[in-house]
């Protein structure tokens, strides 16, 4: 019998760039020093709150496989929490965040739940609310292929952004990767407990995501990282994927 | 570098311990001997590694954590410290020469209770400290205190009557079954008898009488107690019948293992595995207990097939190979008309079923596996690889993980259990 599952309205996202950098403590701090003289703080996000994002996978591992080469959907649930919690799906709302990458940008889609109606959505329960969006769509073939919460992360995140959220900053602090054992989709699943640490990245992971044209300050910027970074990072999904199945050398890149 | 503690006889268990973490000797030195001076027993460790093995060796009441470290940030040492079951209820004091307000809300977000910035006053220090082990003083125990085994002690009766001579009445005529119980151990009760209008107190699973009726009633109801108490007696006599039917079960899984296989010892490291995994992954202790008797009886259908093909040495032809692969369906059959071994009988049937329906002996895949499982799978799996078998030599435990990932890649085994084992091995708890 399918389950209602009440849902907020997705918010439609157009394609999105992104950039994302491994950065030291040091370099970090000056690059939100300039970051904050052109930017204001992100309004929804309450400064260094922690974020929580549970990933999904099949059990052939579809999804990572996809993302080592650079195409993937994603599934994966988020939540925000004022004090790291060792439990997850816990909270009255969750959110759902559908998001497809391919190496011309992102989109990025995202739904508003009850936590507790999550274990329905993996056991492929209609959503009627959801009917007829592309994305969704695809995210349910997905689900039909059996993914299930693999891999978290976690993470205090500091946010910056322009008007109408054209450009968004973002440096990510005590960064943390965690085993999710999840046996069941039974609604007794969640709330959720997190599993091992898998690893724990001791420097920042700085992002920006904008629209159309990075305004010129902000590419100045970026030359300037470039020159500093330790390396271009890989997706948040990737290197949690290449902690969890051992591939440690892959892991450090 | 060294840490510095002294010797641990000196540690009364009543002294407040703390453990500094701060890579400048001069400044440890002049922390501890403050300290110290005040009663305190301090360890200090110079680098966050140190560090975290203190903490873990001493469990300490407080933690003094500098952020800058040489070899890893605060912030990780109290990220590790918050993450692991032993040590996330002990408080964290940042002491920092950063005193930016994101550090401060960076370091309070990482679970420590406060943020001091250097250069501080050591009045203020102490007062810090006071403050948050005055409230660590007010929260449960880290640890919950241990409870001895009750095999050996007569059945505890509890009574709460306020009627002293009435109470003695009833403690009289209990005692052939029963001890009376004093109100301080209520986690050995196991029969709790009170009065109407008296709240009963949490006592687990011990057999709860509410006195109920009219002053007439109570001569009426107080001789019927014997004969409700002696059921309860005997209802404490089947439990423990079962219990020890239970044992007897797996102590002859125990003996067909040392004499039908090579490495008679597997099936109890198995189960110390398995049950250390489960705690890892924060499993409570009904499914630690049932992981336990599940990794001790997995393999006890092997005692219905031939004893020469069970312990057979080298290659197996397909036909052999398929009668050894119905051993987990016959040790479910031996054990079904035994009830109260319901709830591992999943780890007997599906022990050596994989996640992608390739396994043994149904084929069953992902969510039809359980978690308790899952869990006795890679634990039999890992300790199989370290013993030297017919066929293969021991393989160090660095490799027999390597060799159980590339198992989780190829969809057989569960990757948040293989992690749990692997953090285990990594971080030397074997």
């Amino acid at each position: 019998m399918p389950t209602t599952l009440h849902v907020t309205q997705p918010e439609t996202t157009e394609r999105r760039l992104e950039r994302r950098f491994l950065l030291t403590e040091e370099v970090a701090r000056m690059a939100m020093r300039t970051v904050s003289s052109h930017l204001s703080l992100a309004r929804d996000d309450r400064p260094y709150q922690w974020s929580t994002t549970v990933y999904c996978d099949t059990y052939d591992w579809r999804a990572y496989q996809d993302a080592e080469r650079g195409e993937s959907l994603q599934l994966r649930f988020r939540e925000y929490h004022r004090i790291r919690p060792d439990r997850v799906l816990a909270a009255a709302r969750t959110w759902i965040e559908l998001k497809e990458d391919t190496p011309n940008g992102s989109v990025k889609e995202r739904f508003g739940m009850a936590a507790k109606h999550v274990p329905a959505l993996l056991r492929g329960d209609d959503i009627p609310q959801l009917d007829g969006d592309a994305l969704f769509s695809r995210g349910k073939k997905f689900i039909a292929r059996g993914a299930r919460p693999v891999v978290a992360t976690q993470y205090n995140r500091i946010a910056y952004s322009g008007a109408q959220d054209r450009v968004r900053i973002t440096a990510d602090h005590n960064l943390m990767y965690l085993a999710v054992p999840w046996a069941t989709n039974a609604d007794t699943a969640v709330p959720a407990r997190l599993g091992p640490v898998l690893a724990q990245e001791p420097n920042v992971i700085f992002e920006i995501k904008w629209f159309e044209e990075m305004p010129d300050w902000a590419a100045r910027l970026l030359e300037w990282i470039e020159e500093s970074a330790h390396d271009r990072r890989q997706s948040k999904f990737v290197v949690a994927m290449r902690h969890l199945l051992g591939l440690g050398s892959k892991a450090a890149s | 570098m060294m840490s510095t503690m002294t010797r641990s006889a000196e540690i009364d268990t009543a002294t407040t311990k703390i453990v500094i973490v701060e890579d400048d000797p001069a400044s440890a030195d002049v922390l501890k001997r403050r300290l110290e001076a005040n009663g305190m027993f301090v360890a200090h460790g110079p680098t966050g590694e140190e560090g975290l093995r203190l903490v873990r060796e001493l469990l300490p009441d407080l933690v003094l954590l500098d952020v800058m470290l040489p070899d890893t940030s605060g912030y990780e040492v109290c990220l590790k410290i918050k993450s692991d079951i032993l040590t996330s209820r002990i408080p964290v004091i940042f002491l920092s020469a950063r005193g930016d307000v994101f550090d401060k809300v960076r370091g309070l977000s990482s679970g420590a209770v406060d943020y001091l910035t250097k250069p501080f006053h050591p009045a203020e220090l102490l007062a810090r400290v006071d403050a948050v082990l005055r409230h660590v003083e007010t929260e449960a125990p880290r640890l919950a205190p241990q409870i001895e085994s009750g095999a050996a002690r007569r059945p505890q009766a509890l009574v709460l009557v306020a009627d002293n001579e009435r109470r003695a009445r009833i403690e009289s005529k209990l005692r052939d079954h029963f001890d009376a119980a004093s109100g301080a151990a209520m986690q050995e009760v196991d029969l709790v008898i009170v009065e109407e209008g008296r709240q009963s107190p949490n006592v687990g699973d011990a057999t709860v009488l509410h006195l109920s009726g009219t002053t007439d009633d109570v001569a009426r109801i107080d001789a019927e107690l014997v004969r409700i108490a002696d059921l309860a007696a005997r209802q404490r006599t089947l439990r423990s019948d079962l219990k020890a039917a239970t044992d007897a079960l797996i102590v002859m899984a125990k003996a067909l293992e040392e004499h039908d296989r090579s490495s008679p010892a597997h099936g109890e490291q198995t189960a110390e595995r398995a049950v250390a995994l489960a705690r890892a992954l924060h499993l409570d202790e009904d499914a630690q207990s049932r992981i336990r008797m599940g990794a001790q009886l997995r393999d006890v259908g092997y005692a219905r097939l031939p004893s020469e093909l069970v312990a057979h040495r080298g290659q197996l032809s397909k036909e052999e190979r398929e009668v050894l692969e119905r051993h987990p369906l016959l040790g479910e059959e031996l054990l079904r008309g035994f009830t109260p071994l319901g709830q591992v009988m999943p780890i007997v049937r599906m022990h050596h079923e994989h996640l992608d329906g390739s396994g043994y002996p149904n084929r069953v895949r992902g969510e039809e596996i359980p978690l308790e499982v899952r869990i006795v799978t890679v634990a039999d799996r890992y300790e199989a690889l370290l013993v030297d078998r017919p066929d293969r030599a021991a393989v160090s435990s660095a490799e027999a993980i390597r060799m159980l990932q590339e198992q989780v890649v190829r969809g057989h085994l569960d990757a948040a259990v293989v992690a749990a084992l692997a953090t285990m091995v990594r971080e030397g708890a074997e």
